[in-house]
């Protein structure tokens, strides 16, 4: 559980869909998983750019955003939004991503900055946890 | 203690993407923290030595807070949209906050806040600054975290802080203790809209919106209004009542105008009222700050209940002990 | 009659005697396995079905015969007796150049019809050189930005010879208008073209996402093809309405089956309010479902969905022409049903699933490749895929005799079921004002959501196998090969438009564009206007900010 009781305090997330692609399936399910896990989730919608999903996560001041992508444009738009984060002094917050994301591209990824890449079937517990891990 | 809040409101009022980052975690800690909220206050008059010339001597507040409630399903996240909108289009210079009230899980205390889902073309706008709240339901509860939020939109140069919330439970009745004017938006095709006027809405509207003007139905529901704010309405305000039609921006522009005419014409009672609710705010977080610290005691002590249940010693009795232990513990911190 | 009656009642009798006996001697000694067993979709099973009275007494009314009202046997009489369905693999990427050599190589592999992935740029009317599409351009389809890249994607491909089925929604009168040009620069006229365009803007709404106008101006642009087909181009499905992405977003079978005819419903009503007569374009409407690995559930949706459609167009909106009460469909098996480990596995997911939809009926089918929950497919795995339904189709048997699973005791009652469910979602929906209505309420939204979530906690809690996923789990490295399109097709594209620019002649495109513009103010049908765009090389970006200007743009709803 992400409820600190002593302060109200819950950990926030973004959850966004940068690109063109429509399928939200899996980013709508990510999002109610991390709100049964105690998260407090804002929730972009799809087609949104790297620049409306950076400005969005510094005014809800979250401590992670999630990327899920289905088209293939991860290597552009997660490197995108990572490089605006920078440059808005936002380097902190934890970008995870998911989706159909081909396994060769995953250490280029992580090697950019994303800190963690959930594929399609990721069981809900171990995206919970790994994000609880990277807050601690 | 207030450093932190020092720090973040001094940055909160310097230039460029760094003050939006500040201004957010002042939010946060404001929502997290609900009872630190006089602490803005002081951290104002510190940041403002050797800023005289710069800053004013109160927190800046916006020309209107403005509360938009109504059922779900009436359309509100698409009306703040287009009145964000038709705001930046009217007062270019001027910048917009919103504050957007979802409901939380009662299970987790998680929550999906979508509300943002509508606004997002705003996202990249620098004069509009969004925030989603979700009604955490403890601790003080919607308002104190909103009103927090709400000053700190105001302190960052807000001219309209408009506050959309959930149009179920209490929130739409707390919205009036930090809204100057509450918007109540109806829809037809709403079942419930009449009745949720029934229930209550009546009594904390300012001004009515009948949004889908398009659809079917809306010029019977605009009868139906007019007729049960006759019958059994009796304010001295005038109610004003809008149609509009919020996903094809229709009348917005009216409506608009109709917020700053009521706003020019009402504001000038508006100082005394929001002094009112100042001191009101600082009693409830010193209320907040004690029923926390007696919470605590409480659950280091669960004896005490157990006592209580057994008949050896009385609510009040352990009440007094709680605060005792309180103050003990307090003075040794 | 009274013969047949005193029969169900012998048999009544006899289950009882046997539920009581042998079933629970065997149960108290050897529970089973589940508590309660349910289709994938959620719907209960019972342990065996027997006889049920309906569908002895009404034979003729509720199932008939195939190419005969109410069609829940099939729409052809002989079925595939007479002809097999269409395989129609769908592919596209990168450029038109590249797009253009699968194709041929699809057809040589014994393809029998072309479908047509573009990329997300073009599906939403978005230049590849525009902002928006950055990093997107060429990845899950072909990059087409103006009529030259589309004489390159059907270069050597002679369009009176093969139909084109094109994935298009918001753009779809922008790709068709183009068809009909290069059909032009070929010698073919319109007439001569068959082929389908996807064209269903409701769906995009509610679950695939490739919107751009609000919904009355979008209905607008389908009803004007609707209108300009019917005249010019009268062998070309106007619109495919697809339950398929419904589906694919998480539905269930009965959700996919009653919220796409809604959206047809939605279609019909729209274009008969526009001035056409229903036997006109009725005929013309197709449909797209997706099918899944539960195989009697499938089967029992796509023969509901015909019955059901047949009834509407009959009986709400009175159609005469047997052909408008014909529910003829497209099947994809189903993307999501694929799993990223151990993806050999897909491969007899996909077996399954085409049989699914061939006992189900379909018109035409693609398979989906092993590869896809991880990237595109690559040439190999899209061959097997292909070889998937040549071998239903060849060697299995099922599609020596027609609806081989009718009569079936369970098959008959689930597909009783799944109508009725379907039936109350459409009547739901009727009571919500109409789709459109509903979608921007998120009504649609949140129930698949909900039956989404609700299917993704059951594997979550292992009340669900997925093999590989939640039981028979294998570490495995990933090593087989996946499919990569060129990064600097974007670039490549962006060359191309320069080019084109620089070739037209700006004072006409200019003239053309501004037309549209005005046209779209008005009544007037706009697919003129856009082909007289189309024609002078203006781009899809062009076209589709010529009509933006006046029709604006839509934003989803989320509850």
């Amino acid at each position: 559980m992400s409820d600190s009781t002593a302060t109200g305090a819950k950990v926030r997330v973004l959850i966004g869909k940068p690109g063109l692609d429509g399928h939200d399936r899996g980013a709508k399910y990510v999002a109610h998983i991390l709100r049964d896990a105690g998260f407090e989730v804002i929730y972009t919608g799809i087609r949104r750019t790297p620049e409306q999903i950076v400005d969005a996560a510094i005014q809800e001041d979250v401590k992670m955003i999630g990327l899920s992508l289905l088209s293939g444009a991860h290597n552009t738009l997660f490197k995108r939004v990572l490089d605006l984060l920078k440059e808005k002094g936002a380097e902190d917050i934890i970008v995870f991503g998911g989706g159909t994301i081909p396994p060769d591209d995953v250490p280029g990824l992580e090697a950019m900055g994303i800190k963690a890449v959930f594929g399609p079937g990721t069981p809900a517990k171990e995206i919970v946890d790994t994000l609880n891990s990277c807050l601690a | 203690m207030t450093n932190d809040l020092i720090q973040l409101v001094d940055i909160a009022l310097k230039d460029g993407p760094i003050s939006v980052r500040a201004a957010g975690r002042l939010m946060s800690l404001m929502e997290d923290q609900p009872w630190r909220l006089p602490e803005l206050f002081h951290a104002w008059a510190a940041v403002r030595q050797g800023r005289e010339d710069e800053l004013s001597e109160q927190i800046p507040m916006p020309r209107l807070f403005l509360g938009i409630t109504g059922a779900p399903g009436s359309g509100k996240s698409t009306m703040t949209d287009a009145l964000v909108g038709e705001y930046r289009e009217k007062h270019p210079d001027k910048k917009v906050g919103v504050i957007a009230v979802d409901p939380s899980s009662p299970f987790t205390g998680g929550s999906v806040l979508g509300d943002r889902v509508r606004m997002m073309r705003h996202a990249t706008d620098s004069n509009v600054f969004i925030r989603s709240l979700s009604a955490r339901g403890h601790l003080g509860g919607l308002t104190l975290g909103v009103k927090g939020v709400a000053r700190v939109m105001g302190l960052i140069g807000c001219d309209v802080v408009i506050i959309e919330t959930v149009g179920v439970g209490q929130s739409e009745v707390e919205v009036t203790q930090v809204a100057d004017l509450v918007t109540v938006v109806l829809a037809p095709g709403q079942g419930d809209s009449i009745q949720m006027l029934k229930a209550g809405l009546m009594e904390i509207a300012d001004l009515y919106v009948i949004n889908k003007m398009d659809r079917e139905g809306s010029a019977q529901l605009h009868t139906q209004l007019l007729s049960s704010l006759n019958l059994s309405f009796d304010k001295k305000e005038v109610t004003d009542v809008q149609l509009v039609s919020a996903t094809d921006k229709t009348n917005i522009d009216q409506l608009v105008d109709l917020l700053d005419k009521r706003t020019s014409e009402q504001s000038s009672d508006w100082p005394a009222l929001r002094e009112k609710r100042m001191y009101a705010d600082v009693s409830e977080s010193v209320l907040d700050q004690a029923r926390m610290l007696l919470a605590g005691e409480l659950r280091t002590n669960p004896d005490l209940t157990k006592q209580i249940i057994e008949g050896t010693v009385t609510v009040h009795d352990v009440a007094q002990v709680l605060l005792e232990k309180a103050c003990d513990s307090t003075q040794e911190v | 009659m009274a013969d047949k009656c005193s029969n169900l009642e012998k048999i009544a009798e006899a289950k009882k005697a046997w539920d009581e006996g042998p079933v629970a001697k065997t149960c108290g000694r050897f529970p089973e396995r589940k508590e309660e067993f349910v289709t994938v979709s959620d719907e209960p099973v019972e342990r065996l079905y027997t006889p049920e009275p309906s569908v002895m007494k009404e034979y003729n009314e509720k199932l008939g015969f195939p190419g005969q009202y109410p069609f829940t046997r099939g729409v052809q009489p002989t079925m595939y007796r007479g002809r097999l369905w269409t395989m129609r693999m769908y592919a596209g990427f990168s450029t038109a150049e590249e797009s253009n050599k699968r194709y041929r190589y699809l057809l040589e592999q014994g393809s029998t019809g072309l479908s047509v992935a573009f990329d997300l740029p073009t599906q939403i009317g978005y230049d590849s050189d525009d902002d928006m599409s950055a990093g997107e351009v060429g990845k899950v389809g072909v990059a087409i930005d103006s009529l030259a890249d589309m004489e390159v994607l059907f270069d050597g491909i002679p369009l009176d010879k093969v139909s084109t089925s094109m994935t298009i929604n918001s753009s779809a009168a922008i790709l068709l208008a183009m068809y009909i040009a290069v059909g032009e620069k070929q010698g073919v006229s319109a007439d001569k073209l068959t082929g389908t365009i996807q064209n269903d803007i409701l769906k995009e709404y509610i679950a695939r996402g490739t919107y751009r106008f609000p919904p009355k101006p979008s209905l607008r642009l389908i009803s004007n093809i609707f209108e300009y087909c019917t005249k010019s181009v009268p062998r070309w499905n106007t619109i495919s309405i697809s339950g398929y992405h419904i589906r694919e977003a998480g539905s269930t079978a009965a959700q996919e089956v009653g919220f796409t005819i809604a959206d047809a419903i939605c279609y019909v009503e729209t274009a008969m309010k526009a001035g056409l007569k229903v036997d006109d374009f009725a005929p013309r409407l197709a449909f797209f479902f997706a099918a899944h690995t539960d195989l009697l559930e499938e089967v029992a949706k796509f023969r509901a969905a015909r019955r059901l459609y047949a009834k509407i167009m009959k009986e709400r909106f009175k159609a005469e022409n047997p052909k408008s009460w014909m529910l003829r469909f497209h099947t994809q098996t189903g993307g999501v049903t694929l799993t990223a480990q151990q993806p050999d596995n897909n491969i007899v997911r996909v077996a399954i699933q085409t049989l699914a939809a061939v006992l189900g009926g379909t018109q035409s089918l693609h398979t989906n490749s092993k590869d896809e929950a991880l990237a595109l497919p690559t040439e190999d795995s899209v061959r097997v895929a292909l070889r998937t339904q040549q071998i239903v189709a060849e060697e299995s048997g099922v599609t020596s005799t027609i609806d081989p699973l009718g009569g079936s005791f369970y098959v008959e009652q689930l597909t009783d079921k799944i109508e009725a469910e379907a039936l109350a979602y459409i009547e739901k929906i009727d009571e919500l004002g109409g789709m459109v209505s509903a979608i921007e309420q998120g009504y649609v939204q949140k129930e698949i959501e909900q039956s989404a979530y609700n299917y993704g906690q059951s594997i979550e809690s292992n009340d669900r196998i997925v093999v590989g996923v939640n039981k028979f789990q294998v570490e495995e490295e990933n090593t087989i090969p996946l499919f990569k399109v060129d990064e600097t097709v974007g670039k490549l594209q962006t060359d191309k438009i320069a080019k084109v620019k620089a070739d037209r002649s700006e004072e006409t495109v200019k003239a053309k564009l501004a037309a549209l513009t005005e046209a779209s103010k008005g009544d007037d049908n706009l697919m003129p206007f856009i082909l007289d765009a189309v024609r002078e090389y203006a781009t899809i970006g062009e076209i589709c900010n010529a009509m933006e200007g006046v029709f604006g743009q839509y934003t989803e709803t989320f509850n």
